[in-house]
């Protein structure tokens, strides 16, 4: 373990996007007190207007602050890519692990029924499923976790399955401990780490789909702040205030990059202690 | 070989049977009488016996697998339904917007190659040096692009301040440029990236060994052998992105009013067009399992070993 | 190192040459594009509009675009400035004194587009076609009115009305549905309603090319009877947002841009402060407004509509929103349309009398709650607006947050175009954006419209039951369309406005006006007294 936190603290880019991070994830947790404004205070009067002492950032179409907007939304696009994550392994993990640990006809349902389900491009999955339920957040996490679990739980049903065989397992089969106990003393620990790996690899590609959902109006409705609708609302105005563009942007970039950057390290030093 | 493609193509069969009754049920989860919205849609007053009649002329009235068989038999031949916006054929208007959004992947594609290619050889060739630190960052970069914001950059650089291109809409081959690099661009990063390590493996080889022991020059290594094995994954590769692409192209013809089979499906949804979602999705799915496919067949061409393995 | 280095930059620069050829290649081809206006090639103006232009049926509604519909076809009298009623197809006609028959003398010069006549047979099997399928058509009055239709001889054509109808003329300018179209256009089953053959009509302009969703090319009609227009080509391109609109027009992809909300507020006036472009607006055309639904239970109370109308800050929309561009309103009808110059007092933006309003109407601010209450339900109402229409988006996010301090809750609701009718007429809404139908249809077919029941009514009809007067009302509007005493007229429709008003079920905004944007080598804007005709006719492309 000392060896996972020193190669963790050696990797320059790790600090850099475990700070990006840390500092993102407290922009999600405490929004009133960090903003400067009521991101939903509309005062028309002040619309697209530049950086001032009140508005850092300036305003929008709307005059509302556009700083407390993206500290808003930083809650809306974490909150909800950590949500439909959570849920996903909720639903993936359990799944997974029967259908590895069970095999048989078991697996071989399973099997089928992912190839089936993952013979659709997963976007236009989701998008279906938004159609039929009709835009909003909560349906839009529905529609992702429906979509999303097929992969993981497939992923995760390997994992199980290149545990299942090694000899610690066979031993405790052999002295006849009961499965549920099995599952969770020995195949559940042995698994975890890829599965948090993998959580962190992905969760910058539900962030960047998250908000290009929010982007084609699919996802949260306003007042709600969140960066994809904010780029969308900022649409009319991207000649003559182009800034109102770029910041939402910048900040799902930078959020993704950090993800993304998070996870490799996090892949290559779990690695290294496997070795 | 043959065997081996018929094999493959049974193995087809459940997954586009599972497909379409997925997609069939999919719509069966839509709230309300679908007789009532096509009413309402059509603007004609969903009385009772309109409704009721409705119900038998769309077969509403039968049981599940009765209208399911129906609706394959239908499907099969084409038939997917009229679409409540355009009162048109789903089939036609699908035709009529899929060539649009062929065209944009095959673009897209060319451009991963063109941009990969050169980028991926100097960074393996060049290993840890500056150059391909840098490409490293290009290539987190574009995983991590939003492609609606990346879209609107270029709209505004390249279009708007350098009037360089057109800005939206399809016509010559100008307007192919930007949003084929949009649609491209996330992928450019993952090919740069493995193109790179299978050159890099390859370069270890004791092929290139042997070759350089026979004193041939390094630049004709280089592109004779080294490139031409490491190729291998890329192309493949670019097969299957080939499908993911065509669901990419969504959010890009959105930005760029590229009239393909993305607008298609995001008008239907915002319409709740359920005809012409189910439509959609039948023919993704399916266009998507018959690219995967092909990508096997042409795989096994290039790798016989896959080939002998499906034919034990 | 296999590759020297030198190798290496060359074929990098080499690379970078090819890339270089290629996006120049890119750019050249449209730059050669732009370049092709010499004196012996056609005259081309490139236009954009929203959608699709349509199956190009006359005869019909959605998709048809009304301005793609006049372009190519024509009513037999014309609606000209300031009301006044012009020959057209018909050169000149008589009516009976009682009112009730119409003889319409047919120019003898007109033709069709594919060459085949237009007389009075063609007229008649216009009109039936149209009366057979009179349900879909229930918002014109006329059309219920006709009795039947004659041909009198060859050029010679003659309408019976059931009852003296006083905007028989006035109706028969529209655009749609009594417009005609040729013999060959007419389908095997011959009603029109189910689809044309073809697209032949007798105005100026022919379509000549159609790509569905992406373009549609007009060409002039060589033997068109009237004055003939400038340009040789009309292209009509489907841009969905305005935006793109803007992008487009700005690198010269589009010559024109026109019409009321095709681009944001913002947009026009940005491109307005720019000043390399000619910029006009028209005058006002019709009202935009805000529709309450009277079937609502908390909507039902006139309290709760009139707090709503004094809560809400008109000026601030009219200076921020719309630049000044548009003029404020307060009554559903601008006043100098016929019969509408009412004497009532506009609601005045008074937010203590709202809140005091609210108060009566019984729902109360509550402490630690955002939003007011009554009998533990909060004030929450449903604004259904179309959301690719910017200025809809922008005044329904403005109200929302505005409204959000007098402690009502706005929900939004945005749906596109087709969608959002269908839940007008199904009246799921609570506020909806509507506005009046602007010349000529003012006031007399809007208000007409919103007594039919059907959903080729209005979705006002829906939207007023809840109204103790609506019956009343509705009455005295059918009164109203019959009267052939002008006195009377006059009186009845201060009656009816004036009832509206006082029931405060319509929220005026502002007169929408045309805005026309263009670049300055085009001249002939001129707006048609018409809101949906473009006028293509007088374009010139320099």
């Amino acid at each position: 373990m000392k060896n996972v936190k020193r190669k963790l603290l050696s990797h320059k880019l790790m600090m850099i996007s475990s700070m990006i991070i840390f500092i993102m994830t407290l922009l999600a947790l405490f929004p009133p007190f960090l903003a400067p404004n009521d991101p939903n205070l509309i005062d028309i009067t002040h619309k697209l207007q530049g950086s001032s002492s009140k508005f850092p950032l300036g305003t929008d179409h709307l005059g509302r602050c556009i700083l407390s907007r993206l500290i808003y939304g930083t809650r809306t696009s974490l909150g909800t890519a950590f949500l439909v994550m959570g849920l996903t392994m909720m639903i993936s993990i359990p799944l997974g692990i029967y259908a590895g640990f069970r095999g048989g006809w078991v697996d071989y349902l399973f099997m089928r029924m992912c190839d089936i389900l993952m013979a659709f491009p997963s976007l236009l999955l989701s998008l279906a499923l938004i159609g039929i339920l009709g835009p909003g957040l909560g349906n839009l996490i529905l529609a992702m976790v429906l979509v999303h679990w097929v992969f993981y739980a497939r992923v995760i049903r390997g994992m199980v399955l290149s545990v299942k065989e090694q000899n610690f397992i066979l031993a405790a089969k052999v002295c006849g401990t009961p499965r549920l106990v099995i599952v969770i003393k020995h195949i559940l620990p042995a698994i975890i780490s890829q599965v948090v790996v993998l959580v962190f690899m992905d969760i910058g590609g539900v962030v960047l789909a998250i908000s290009s959902f929010s982007f084609l109006g699919f996802g949260i409705q306003p007042p709600g702040a969140e960066w994809g609708m904010m780029i969308n609302d900022s649409k009319p105005f991207f000649r003559n205030a182009p800034s109102l563009m770029l910041y939402p942007g910048m900040m799902i970039l930078i959020v993704v990059v950090a993800f993304n950057l998070f996870g490799e390290a996090l892949r290559d030093a779990l690695d290294l202690r496997r070795e | 070989m043959g065997w081996f493609i018929v094999k493959r193509l049974t193995s087809l069969i459940p997954i586009l049977f599972g497909i379409s009754l997925i997609t069939f049920i999919l719509l069966h989860l839509t709230p309300g009488d679908p007789a009532i919205a096509y009413l309402r849609a059509s603007h004609i007053p969903p009385t009772d016996e309109a409704v009721a009649a409705l119900r038998v002329e769309l077969g509403l009235d039968k049981p599940l697998y009765a209208q399911y068989v129906e609706w394959l038999g239908k499907a099969v031949q084409l038939d997917l339904g009229m679409s409540y916006l355009s009162k048109k054929s789903v089939w036609d208007e699908i035709m009529l917007h899929f060539f649009p959004t062929v065209q944009l992947t095959f673009a897209s594609c060319i451009l991963i190659v063109v941009i990969s290619l050169p980028i991926g050889m100097i960074s393996a060739i060049f290993k840890g040096k500056l150059v391909d630190q840098l490409s490293r960052i290009i290539a987190f970069v574009s995983v991590s692009m939003p492609a609606f914001w990346f879209g609107f950059l270029l709209i505004y650089f390249l279009s708007v301040k350098l009037d360089l291109f057109p800005v939206l809409g399809r016509g010559t081959f100008a307007h192919l440029v930007l949003p084929s690099l949009t649609l491209s661009f996330a992928y450019i990063g993952t090919y740069t990236r493995l193109l790179r390590a299978s050159m890099l493996e390859n370069l270890n080889e004791p092929f290139v060994m042997y070759a350089r022991a026979r004193g041939l020059r390094g630049r004709l290594i280089v592109s004779r052998h080294v490139l031409k094995k490491s190729l291998l994954p890329v192309l493949t590769g670019l097969g299957m992105s080939f499908g993911n692409m065509l669901s990419g192209v969504v959010i890009v013809e959105t930005v760029f009013a590229w009239p393909g089979m993305g607008q298609l499906f995001v008008t239907s949804i915002l319409n709740r067009d359920y005809p012409m979602i189910q439509g959609c999705l039948l023919f993704m799915g399916v266009i998507f399992v018959v690219c995967n496919l092909l990508v096997d067949i042409a795989y096994s061409f290039l790798d016989p070993r896959i080939r002998w393995e499906g034919e034990k | 190192m296999f590759l020297k280095k030198s190798q290496l930059v060359t074929s990098i620069v080499g690379l970078l040459v090819i890339l270089t050829v290629f996006v120049a290649g890119c750019s050249n081809t449209t730059k050669d594009q732009e370049n092709t206006s010499d004196k012996d090639k056609p005259k081309v103006l490139t236009f954009s509009w929203s959608g699709d232009i349509g199956d190009l049926n006359p005869h019909t509604y959605f998709p048809n675009q009304w301005f793609s519909q006049a372009m190519v076809y024509e009513p037999l009298v014309y609606y000209g400035e300031g009301g006044e009623i012009q020959p057209w197809l018909a050169e000149s006609w008589d009516v009976s004194k009682d009112g009730k028959e119409y003889v319409f003398h047919l120019r003898e010069d007109v033709k069709f587009s594919d060459g085949s006549p237009f007389n009075a047979a063609i007229v008649k099997k216009n009109f039936d076609t149209v009366l057979a399928n009179a349900e879909q058509h229930e918002w014109m009055e006329l059309i219920n009115q006709i009795k039947s239709t004659e041909v009198v001889d060859e050029s010679t054509f003659k309408l019976n009305l059931h009852k003296p109808y006083y905007p028989t003329l006035q109706e028969l300018t529209y655009i749609r549905p009594l417009r005609f179209v040729g013999e060959g256009a007419f389908p095997d089953s011959q009603n029109t309603f189910e689809g044309l053959k073809s697209p032949i009509g007798t105005g100026p302009w022919v379509l000549s090319e159609y790509k569905e969703n992406e373009e549609a090319i007009f060409t002039r009609n060589e033997q068109y009877w009237g004055t003939k227009p400038k340009v040789d080509k009309v292209v009509v391109k489907v841009i969905p947002d305005g935006e793109s609109r803007v992008l487009a027009f700005e690198k010269k992809e589009i010559d024109l841009i026109f019409g009321n909300g095709v681009i944001s507020q913002d947009s026009f006036q940005f491109l307005k402060d720019s000043g390399k472009y000619e910029t006009k607006i028209s005058e006002p055309t019709a009202t935009r407004a805000l529709l309450f639904n009277t079937n609502r239970e908390a909507i039902k109370d006139i309290k709760l509509r009139s707090a709503l109308q004094h809560a809400f800050n008109k000026q601030a929309v009219i200076d921020n929103i719309f630049y000044g561009n548009e003029k404020k309103a307060d009554t559903l009808f601008a006043p100098m349309l016929p019969y509408t110059n009412i004497s009532v007092n506009p609601y005045e933006y008074d937010v203590e009398k709202a809140k005091q309003l609210l108060d009566e109407a019984g729902w109360k601010q509550i402490k630690g709650k955002p939003f007011r209450e009554k009998d533990g339900e909060t004030l929450q109402l449903e604004l259904l607006f179309i959301s690719t229409d910017n200025i809809q988006k922008a005044i329904a996010e403005f109200i929302q947050g505005d409204f959000r301090k007098l402690g009502i809750d706005i929900k939004l609701t945005s749906q596109e175009e087709e969608t959002f009718w269908t839940t007008a007429y199904q009246g799921d809404f609570d506020l909806l954006f509507t506005a009046s139908w602007g010349v000529p249809f003012d006031p007399h077919s809007y208000l007409s419209a919103i007594t039919k029941s059907s959903e080729n009514g209005s979705p006002d009809y829906k939207a007023l039951l809840g109204l103790p007067a609506k019956k009343e009302i509705d009455e005295k509007i059918k009164e109203v369309l019959l009267s052939t005493d002008e006195e009377k007229r006059k009186m009845l429709y201060e009656d009816i406005l004036t009832t509206l008003h006082e029931q405060a079920v319509y929220l005026p905004i502002s007169y929408q006006s045309n805005v026309a944007v263009y670049h300055k080598n085009i001249s002939g804007i001129n707006f048609l007294p018409q809101e949906y005709e473009v006028p293509f006719t007088s374009i010139n492309v320099k």
